[in-house]
């Protein structure tokens, strides 16, 4: 797979404020690509410089191997953190005035707009004015409008912020329909769950600086490496072998480095008289990353 | 795919607009005004003139100059009286509808009239019958018709007036030049506000994102624009509708008063002025209100800098009396250059044919290079202004930040 979107050495200040200081990053083809930080850490800038509504004070960003122009928006779907449309008009109007300018006839754009509409259970409402719609359906007919014509690309701000659970569960269903036709999607997100359930590789922005970049597992390797979850009955004893991250009565997290091996571990308790329930092996949440990288009040912000 | 859109912008824009209940209420309402105030206006002037015939009440008269002849006062269907102190009286009672003391030199003191009251609107009839008396009166006194009426609303004047050698055409030549001041002027009060709106309403319904990713803001302004203009003309027709139906249904009844369109001269280069004045002093306002949609959060913050612009656009009008008698003294020559002042003041002059073609070319100049500048500012202020949603953008870095 190839890059499809290319960062490199990107900057941009506003006034003395500098947002973003020499970030690189790339996005491979048909991947989902998440983009994380803290509030104010750089995430939507970098989107709006990418998308050329703004305009980076130094370095490039390439979306198919050049400057994002207006007439690639026929391949691209764009779902912002701000978002909304036009109120006055009706939903079928609305669709496909979009459509046309995504490059549809006017007779395909209503066609796809019908289709669409049909699927999310809102065929009766094409002729009603969108601001006679429940927030719910608005949701649906800006998802509608974000993927209009199947895009290729999809960069998607912050797109559960608001939505209620039904329109929630069917942008996650539109985002999994979308990667299995092959779409690239970025992502941006605090909802560390969606991210783990999403993202092929992720991009941590700290103060607009690359914090970690790389799959799930790398980065979560980064940020406190491998954990073993155990139930047992015992005393836990003090090791310099592992760190206990929690520690109840009969339960504990053990959270150890790269170079412990976890047989080493398991032995050592064996051996301290600890009868060992039940274990298993696995990584630190991603949710904890994040608490590691930004600290509480950033997670409590987001 | 720019061409596209522009024409997808344009098409949008100006469907969603004249598609809407609202739009033809609104413009309907204009046309169908103006028609009742001419109709009641008609109306209220036919029974504002009475004639001997259509005098609806009765009164007595007492005429000290003797102009009344018995047969006038016969055909207006009056009485006359020796004894106005009676009379007044009689009014005063109620028992007599009205009473006219003519004195004896009506050229010099006044026809008393007294008349029971029916209304502020109704009273008026007193005077226009006693007036139709007198006049009447006059005229059977003179005995020549042709006479009389020349005494009645004076002699017909046509005037030969010449500028270097030249005749000019006087009223009739500001007609057509002077169209384009009128279309100014329509055009801000009907479209300046609509203009603001569509400007603002990216930002107000927070889907300027979505829609700078599908086009460039030039495109989408300059459609916004066009679409716009082309709003105004459909608004202009249907204004002009009961005009254009009078002149089919009854031909003749529709015409200025001293004015034949024969008469109204035909001259290119000041109607070429006019015209290329015009398109840039729109162009111009419309870059000001692109720039001024940009920066503000909100069409309430944004109100009192359109108000701005507008008033100083129209300042000249308070001196137009400078304007129109000393065209070349300091204050038209600066309102007449100054990008702000230029249009009312360069189009005035230019229908009243003391804009000479250097004057008109510099003024064409100053505006190609303010509107030139000022949509360019107001589509770079949008760029980033219309992501803007809450606060004022600064300009300064604004401008700073984009190409």
């Amino acid at each position: 797979m190839g890059a499809i979107i290319e960062v490199r050495d990107f900057s941009m200040r506003f006034g003395d404020l500098t947002v973003i200081d020499h970030l690189s990053f790339d996005v491979l083809e048909g991947e989902t690509f998440g983009l994380l930080g803290s509030n104010g850490s750089g995430k939507t800038t970098t989107i709006r410089a990418l998308l050329d509504i703004y305009q980076p004070t130094g370095g490039s960003l390439n979306i198919e191997g050049h400057p994002f122009n207006p007439s690639q928006s026929a391949r691209l779907g764009y779902l912002p953190e701000e978002r909304g449309l036009y109120q006055k008009e009706s939903v079928i109007d609305l669709m496909t005035y979009f459509g046309r300018l995504k490059g549809l006839s006017r007779r395909d754009a209503q066609a796809w707009s019908m289709r669409y509409l049909t699927e999310v259970g809102l065929p009766d409402k094409a002729r009603v004015r969108l601001d006679k719609l429940s927030g719910g359906q608005q949701q649906k007919v800006q998802l509608g409008v974000t993927i209009m014509n199947d895009p290729a690309i999809l960069i998607l701000d912050e797109p559960t912020k608001g939505f209620d659970p039904v329109t929630r569960r069917l942008l996650l269903d539109l985002l999994d329909r979308q990667k299995a036709r092959g779409s690239t999607i970025v992502f941006i997100s605090h909802q560390m769950d969606e991210v783990e359930r999403l993202c092929d590789r992720i991009l941590l922005l700290k103060d607009g600086r690359a914090e970690a970049y790389g799959t799930i597992p790398e980065v979560q390797d980064k940020y406190g490496g491998r954990r073993i979850r155990l139930e047992f009955i015992g005393d836990l004893p003090a090791s310099e072998l592992y760190t206990p991250v929690v520690h109840e009565r009969n339960y504990a997290e053990l959270d150890f480095g790269e170079d412990t091996d976890p047989d080493q571990v398991l032995r050592d308790l064996l051996d301290a008289g600890v009868r060992i329930r039940s274990y298993d092996l696995t990584r630190i949440s991603m949710e904890e990353v994040f608490l590691r990288v930004y600290g509480a009040d950033a997670v409590k912000e987001a | 795919m720019g061409g596209h859109n522009f024409r997808t912008v344009v098409t949008f824009e100006f469907l969603r607009t004249v598609t809407k209940r609202r739009f033809w209420v609104m413009s309907l309402s204009i046309p169908l005004l103006l028609a009742l105030v001419v109709t009641l206006t008609t109306i209220s002037s036919r029974s504002q003139n009475p004639t001997a015939t259509s005098t609806a009440f009765a009164f007595q008269y007492h005429d000290a100059s003797g102009l009344v002849t018995p047969q006038l006062a016969k055909a207006f269907g009056v009485t006359p009286t020796t004894d106005p102190a009676t009379a007044v009286a009689a009014v005063r009672a109620g028992t007599l509808p009205a009473f006219f003391d003519i004195p004896a030199d009506v050229g010099t003191a006044p026809v008393q009239v007294y008349g029971e009251d029916v209304g502020l609107i109704g009273n008026s009839r007193y005077d226009s019958v006693a007036q139709a008396l007198v006049r009447a009166a006059v005229a059977q006194k003179i005995g020549d018709p042709r006479l009389a009426r020349l005494a009645a609303s004076g002699a017909q004047v046509t005037s030969t007036i010449y500028n270097k050698g030249a005749a000019v055409s006087g009223f009739a030549s500001v007609v057509l030049p002077g169209i384009f001041l009128v279309l100014f002027y329509l055009s801000i009060v009907m479209l300046g506000q609509q203009m603001l709106n569509v400007t603002l309403e990216e930002k107000q319904n927070r889907v300027s994102e979505m829609i700078l990713t599908t086009m460039s803001p030039t495109t989408l302004i300059i459609g916004k624009v066009i679409a716009l203009v082309g709003v105004g003309i459909l608004q202009a027709l249907v204004f002009s509708l009961p005009v254009l139906i009078a002149r089919l249904v009854a031909p003749g009844t529709v015409h200025i008063p001293g004015l034949s369109l024969s008469d109204i001269p035909i001259d290119p280069l000041r109607i070429g002025f006019g015209f290329v004045i015009f398109l840039f002093s729109f162009a111009m306002f419309a870059g000001f209100l692109v720039a001024i949609g940009a920066v503000m959060p909100t069409i309430r913050d944004a109100s009192g800098a359109f108000s701005a612009v507008v008033v100083t656009m129209f300042v000249p009008l308070y001196a137009v009396q400078l304007v129109v008698n000393e065209p070349h003294a300091l204050l038209p020559t600066v309102f007449t250059y100054f990008p702000l002042t230029a249009p009312v003041t360069a189009l005035l002059r230019n229908a009243l044919g003391t804009l000479s073609w250097y004057e008109a070319a510099i003024v064409v100049v100053v505006l190609a290079v303010m509107s030139t500048v000022m949509l360019r500012v107001g589509v770079r202020l949008f760029q980033t202004g219309s992501i803007s949603y809450t606060s004022r953008v600064n300009i300064r870095e604004a401008l700073r930040r984009n190409r």
